[in-house]
């Protein structure tokens, strides 16, 4: 399986980048990690008459603190994402997830923001970036602008994006520290894409919880929050009887697509489970962090 | 030939039994092993292949179009262009109402399968082949099909070959007693419609062929990556009509096989009809896509059971209808009937059985052929009669163990003809048993099953005895007149000048590390020195005949042969050792590569002595001298019973169903094990291949015809993770009566971990009344139970 | 479009100049353009792990890189980890723990093995066995390479 030709333009810097994919007339992709773009180019079901290299712009690849956000450049690899000291501290939740990306080999080469910008609803950094109120920041010949996470993503492998625009970093919100939080997911084997998984964060403030936020992903056409369920949650405290609520609520809305590994109906099932999984971890986590 | 006598091998440190670290390893591990792939001779060629993508349809036009523009593309050919160059392969057998479906290189006015080849490009790169490719588009008239086994067998489905009058070209019964009285008089029966699905073998390397024509010599070298480079020689020397000396099939390292790489392919015969046709070497390497689409698949097999069984639980009949799905095509050279008829001869399995009637359709469908996957039909008959062995266990409220206790086949039974007429000649059966459950503590097991169980944790106890035949000598064939002889293996050994000795076999390695085993097997019965040995194999042009490394033969068959040749070299060289030294010859020891005399201090190295017969001009009256060689070739004639109990416990999360496996052991009758180090590796690659069959794998056709698993993410194969450690028990018990007393083991694991792991997930599920039939069992199938159960006992 | 390039590379310390289609996959490059067929070619997907190679000191799945990404890089392929007469430490564990048969998966394993005790907590069998997941092997069973691997963990683990 070998790629369809392609020009090959070593970008050198977002300027340049986006001006050679304004010049492919709408037929030019970015590569930077190359994980989820090369094995499509290897089959053939992608065929870019140009291929811009990003990998060698310089400070694409930093993790920094920007006010109450982190931003991670558009080079910022999952490997860096799995080790930085700051994400470690200001959203664990994240940190945590990066084990069940792919396997440490692809997480060597692939990116936050490339993943972002793949938009597969079973990968995790599309759903974190929605979790984490993330904000996409775009650069085109025509110039900067700025996207959130919610409007960034349309569909299956389908971003707002433009043809002639690059990614150059996204934003997302720090968590507070005494923010509990819960990551489940479930794949058929270790690194997997995963049939279904969950991320939760909320705080605890006066025995109730507040901030709730609730992502999720395999479970649709897209990665989503959980709005409905948010809200049902905010303010209440959370046992065993709000739990049930909030899951029977879940599924009743959630309308998952039927594959080859899960059916509709597990896929909804196990969604509800991974939820009052990561929704109870996550509570314990809030009440122990405001306890600290 | 002569049982294994262990007087006959002087007291001295051994080389077999011994943990030798192998002999391929430093060029494998260095980086420099040689896989057809890294071969280039100048001004090779490359080849991309357009597949259909129609399961059943006629071809009505092949259109280029701009293909020959493309830089690099040298021809491209469809079927009318090479026909009339070759004759097909016809996969022969006497069997009754048989089809012998020919073997084409190309798909000729029809295609069968998606997958199936039509168009081949060939370029000066496989990119620019990818690339013409793109440009043909080819004109398919669709034609009706049955893509299920079960539509497929039905009166009116559309036929794929229409030569053949039916889809159901294998058809075989095998019965004794009679088993519908036995089932109609029996207190407790049990039954069910089993369905193992398909399987593909996934061999790390894709199947790889490289095809020379030399023009001096009108002659075809074939560098393949096959583990039957004979059979491949043998009729392609007909194909073609080229003599054995003119025709040659090399296999060089080889990633794998499990059987994927063990029958003849169109592609094979494609790059040799272009290498003859454009005098050039001629490349094509599968990518994993076509692998996945194309090579040969196996174990897709639907199984409607029922076993009758008294109230102490001794087996009464045994009752089986089995429709199994050989694809489009009957292989090369097993014929379609490899493995469907292998699930009902060994359905019986160890047990004493009187009753029985196993009735096997083997039925063609628009899928690649079902070819040999690792245990052949074995993994499938298991599976369904562990699962009924359980299944009655549980109706007459028996442990599953003690249940096979008082049915397996005690050691003062052997010989043992089973219900469908295989010769158990004798194996552990009982002892395997037993020492698989010492091993895990059995009752300590199931009381810890029990605790987590109250703990509401759903953990599962399973386990499966199997027996199975290995180095199979001449009397036993797959199919009744194929083409080819599986039973016989010829060594071929000499000391050259230089006292180097070279030992040629038939076989054909490609993991199972021969080049070592077989050199432990020389080292102690030839008396010379491990390291002068130097194994040779997968060599069409090594031995007269040839077949190669498949069905778990070539330790029993290779070291035989190993054994006969090395005695008859070593008594050359004790003769020639005897006069050299003025010795008598029954004086004389060889051991570590020196012949010592028992009645003097004197000794000679086999350097020395080979020195002398050849080079040393009458060293040795000419009328005594004779070169320091021969070629033996051994036919065990029947099989050697091979057996092993499984035993695995299991736990499911009891919310996403998910399955670990969180013990597993083997407890098996291995014979006289030549290298412990290989025999394990060998049981713990092919459980993994079992854990994949019992909850990770499955090849899925749709309802249109279409190959659903196109890459690794969809196929699923296990990964590290997947896999527990393996407790391996060897049994230790009588030697089968062949040479050597050795047995092969390649296939076990795969034979018996499906049904210990279906038994176990059925125990965890047992509370809420499921009984699993299906493999894989995913934890997609295991929510559609819980929830049919729920529904059921609702509706109750 | 599909202009030859230049690229000079690093492998195994030896710097090699080349002109290339952009489009050659580094796993072609290696194999048939430098002769190095020690990687090799499992699924072209990276799915398996069989070219994995290392770059710039970290593991990469060579069949998902273009050799012109690596203009100006330090690859090491399994060649540089040892020869037939002299195996590498990790060559050397793999032989005495039978962590291979038919060696094709086996040169990826051990790169990543290599990326794994550089710069991986390797702290019980579980940690080993998910640093492995990303490679397939079908004929082992895992178990093997898993003890090599515990052992060149330990062995890095007392150098420390």
């Amino acid at each position: 399986m070998k790629p369809a030709y392609f020009e090959y333009v070593r970008a050198e810097s977002a300027e340049h980048a986006v001006q050679t994919l304004a010049s492919a007339g709408g037929d030019g992709k970015v590569i930077a990690g190359g994980q989820s773009l090369m094995p499509m180019m290897n089959f053939r079901l992608v065929k870019p008459s140009v291929l811009v290299d990003i990998n060698r712009i310089p400070g694409l690849d930093a993790v920094q603190i920007r006010g109450d956000k982190l931003v991670l450049g558009a080079l910022v690899r999952h490997r860096m994402t799995a080790t930085d000291a700051l994400i470690a501290e200001h959203i664990p939740v994240l940190h945590h997830a990066m084990k069940h990306v792919a396997h440490l080999t692809v997480r060597n080469r692939g990116t936050f923001c490339g993943s972002v910008c793949h938009a597969d609803p079973a990968a995790e950094m599309p759903m974190m970036s929605l979790l984490l109120n993330g904000v996409v920041r775009i650069v085109s010949p025509r110039g900067a602008r700025a996207l959130a996470a919610q409007e960034f993503f349309v569909g299956s492998l389908v971003t707002a994006l433009e043809p002639d625009e690059l990614v150059t970093e996204i934003e997302i919100d720090k968590l507070l520290p005494d923010t509990g939080w819960g990551f489940e997911e479930f794949a058929r084997r270790h690194g997997d894409y995963a049939l279904a998984a969950v991320a939760v964060t909320m705080r605890w403030r006066e025995g109730l919880a507040s901030n709730v936020r609730i992502g999720m992903m395999g479970v649709g056409e897209m990665p989503m929050r959980a709005p409905q369920i948010e809200a049902m949650l905010e303010g209440r405290e959370i046992n065993s009887t709000t739990i049930r609520e909030a899951i029977d609520a879940l599924r009743a809305e959630l309308e998952p697509n039927s594959d080859l590994n899960a059916s509709a109906d597990y896929r909804r099932h196990l969604a509800g489970v991974l939820a009052r999984r990561a929704i109870t971890d996550a509570w314990a986590r809030a009440e122990k962090g405001a306890a600290a | 030939m002569s049982a294994f006598d262990s007087s006959s091998v002087e007291m001295r440190p051994k080389m077999v039994g011994q943990r030798i670290k192998r002999t391929e390893d430093p060029r494998l591990l260095a980086g420099v092993g040689r896989y057809v792939d890294d071969i280039s001779p100048q001004g090779t060629l490359h080849v991309a292949i357009r597949r259909s993508d129609q399961p059943h349809a006629r071809i009505r036009g092949i259109h280029v179009g701009e293909a020959f523009t493309v830089p690099g593309v040298v021809a491209i050919f469809d079927a009318t262009d090479i026909e009339g160059d070759f004759k097909p392969a016809v996969p022969t057998s006497k069997m009754k109402n048989y089809y012998a479906t020919p073997i084409w290189p190309l798909a000729r006015g029809k295609v069968r399968y998606v997958g199936e080849p039509v168009v081949a490009v060939v370029a000066e790169s496989r990119y620019a082949a990818e690339d013409a490719l793109e440009h043909i588009s080819i004109d398919y008239e669709p034609l009706p099909f049955a893509i299920r086994q079960i539509d497929a067998v039905a009166d009116d489905a559309p036929l794929l070959h229409e030569e053949a009058g039916s889809n159901v070209i294998i058809s075989r019964e095998f019965k004794r007693g009679d088993v519908d009285k036995a089932i109609a008089e029996a207190p407790v029966t049990v039954k069910g419609v089993f369905r193992m699905t398909r399987k593909t073998a996934v061999a790390m390397e894709n199947r790889s062929y490289l095809a020379e024509w030399d023009k001096r010599r009108l002659a075809l070298t074939l560098h393949s990556s096959t583990n039957i480079p004979g059979v491949i020689r043998d009729v392609l020397s007909s194909c073609f009509d080229l003599p054995g000396n003119r025709m040659r099939v090399v296999a060089p390292d080889v990633g794998g096989s499990f059987g994927g790489k063990g029958s003849l392919y169109s592609e094979e015969m494609l790059v040799c009809v272009l290498a003859r046709k454009l005098g050039k070497p001629i490349k094509y390497i599968t990518d994993r896509l076509e692998d996945l689409s194309s090579t040969s698949q196996a174990f897709d097999e639907l199984m409607d059971v029922e076993l009758a069984v008294d109230r102490d639980g001794k087996l009464l009949g045994l009752r089986a209808d089995v429709i199994g799905d050989i694809g489009a095509y009957s292989i090369y050279p097993w014929t379609g009937a490899l493995e469907p008829v292998q699930v009902v001869s060994f359905l019986p399995g160890p047990y004493r059985l009187e009753h029985y009637r196993g009735r096997i359709r083997g039925v063609l469908t628009p899928k690649p052929p079902t070819g040999p996957y690792r245990g052949v039909g074995r993994p499938s008959s298991t599976f369904a009669m562990e699962r009924l062995i359980d299944m009655a266990a549980r109706k007459i409220g028996m442990d599953p163990v003690e249940m096979r206790r008082r049915n397996l086949i005690t050691a003062d039974e052997f010989p043992y003809r089973t219900a469908s007429g295989i010769i158990w000649d004798k194996s552990a059966f009982q002892e395997c048993l037993q020492g698989a459950c010492d091993h895990v503590d059995y009752p300590a097991l199931v009381r810890e099953r029990d605790k987590a169980r109250k703990e509401g944790r759903w953990v599962g106890i399973g386990l499966s005895s199997y027996a199975e035949l290995t180095g199979i000598g001449s009397r036993i064939s797959v199919a009744p007149g194929m083409p080819i002889n599986t039973g016989t293996e010829t060594s071929s050994i000499r000391i050259d000048a230089t006292g180097a000795i070279t030992a040629a076999f038939g076989i054909s390695s490609h993991g199972q590390g021969l080049e070592t085993t077989l050199a432990q097997v020389i080292a102690d019965e030839l008396g010379c020195k491990m390291e002068d040995v130097e194994v040779q194999h997968g060599d069409s042009a090594l031995v007269p005949m040839s077949t190669g490394t498949f069905a778990s033969r070539s330790a029993v068959l290779g070291g035989g042969a190993a054994t006969l040749a090395s005695r008859v070299v070593k008594t050359k060289v004790l003769k020639a050792a005897a006069y050299l030294m003025n010795q008598p010859v029954e004086e004389l020891e060889a051991a570590g590569g020196i012949i010592r005399s028992r009645a003097s201090n004197v000794s000679m190295t086999f350097k020395e002595v080979a020195n002398a017969v050849y080079s040393q001009m009458g060293s040795i009256p000419h009328e005594q001298r004779e070169d320091l060689v021969a070629s033996e070739t051994y036919d065990p004639y029947l099989g050697t019973a091979c057996s092993s109990t499984h035993l695995a416990m299991v736990e499911i999360d009891p919310e996403t169903y998910g399955v670990t496996v969180r013990r597993y052991v083997v407890a098996e009758d291995c014979g006289r094990i030549i290298n412990p180090m290989i025999v394990d590796g060998q049981v713990q690659g092919a459980v993994a291949q079992g854990i994949g069959a019992a909850l990770l794998e499955e090849i899925v056709y749709d309802d249109q015809g279409q190959f659903v698993t196109a890459s690794l993410a969809d196929y699923l194969v296990p990964v590290a993770t997947n896999v527990p450690q393996i407790g391996i028990v060897h049994i230790e018990a009588d030697l089968p009566n062949n040479i050597g007393g050795f047995r092969g083991m390649g296939e076990g694991g795969t034979i018996g971990a499906p049904a210990a792991i279906a038994n176990a997930v059925s125990d965890a599920l047992s509370p809420l009344g499921i009984e699993v039939d299906t493999l894989p069992v995913t934890p997609e199938r295991i929510f559609r139970m819980i929830e049919a159960a729920r529904v059921k006992s609702t509706a109750d | 479009m599909n202009e030859r390039t230049e690229i000079t590379v690093s492998v195994n310390g030896l710097s090699y100049t080349r002109r290339i289609e952009p489009r050659m996959l580094l796993t072609d490059f290696l194999r048939h353009e430098l002769g190095l067929t020690g990687t090799h070619v499992g699924c072209e997907h990276g799915v398996c792990g069989a070219c994995t190679v290392l770059l710039d000191g970290r593991s990469a799945r060579s069949c998902l890189m273009l050799a012109v990404q690596t203009d100006g890089a330090d690859i090491e392929t399994v060649e540089g980890q040892g020869t037939v007469e002299n195996l590498g430490r990790i060559q050397q564990a793999f032989r005495d723990h039978h962590g291979l048969q038919c060696g094709f998966c086996t040169p990826g394993f051990v790169m990543t093995i290599a990326d794994m005790l550089r710069h991986h907590n390797l702290d019980n069998d579980e940690e080993i066995r998910e640093a492995l997941s990303g490679n397939i092997c079908r004929c082992t069973g895992y178990e093997h390479i898993v003890n090599a691997v515990r052992e060149l963990a330990k062995e890095r683990g007392a150098l420390k």
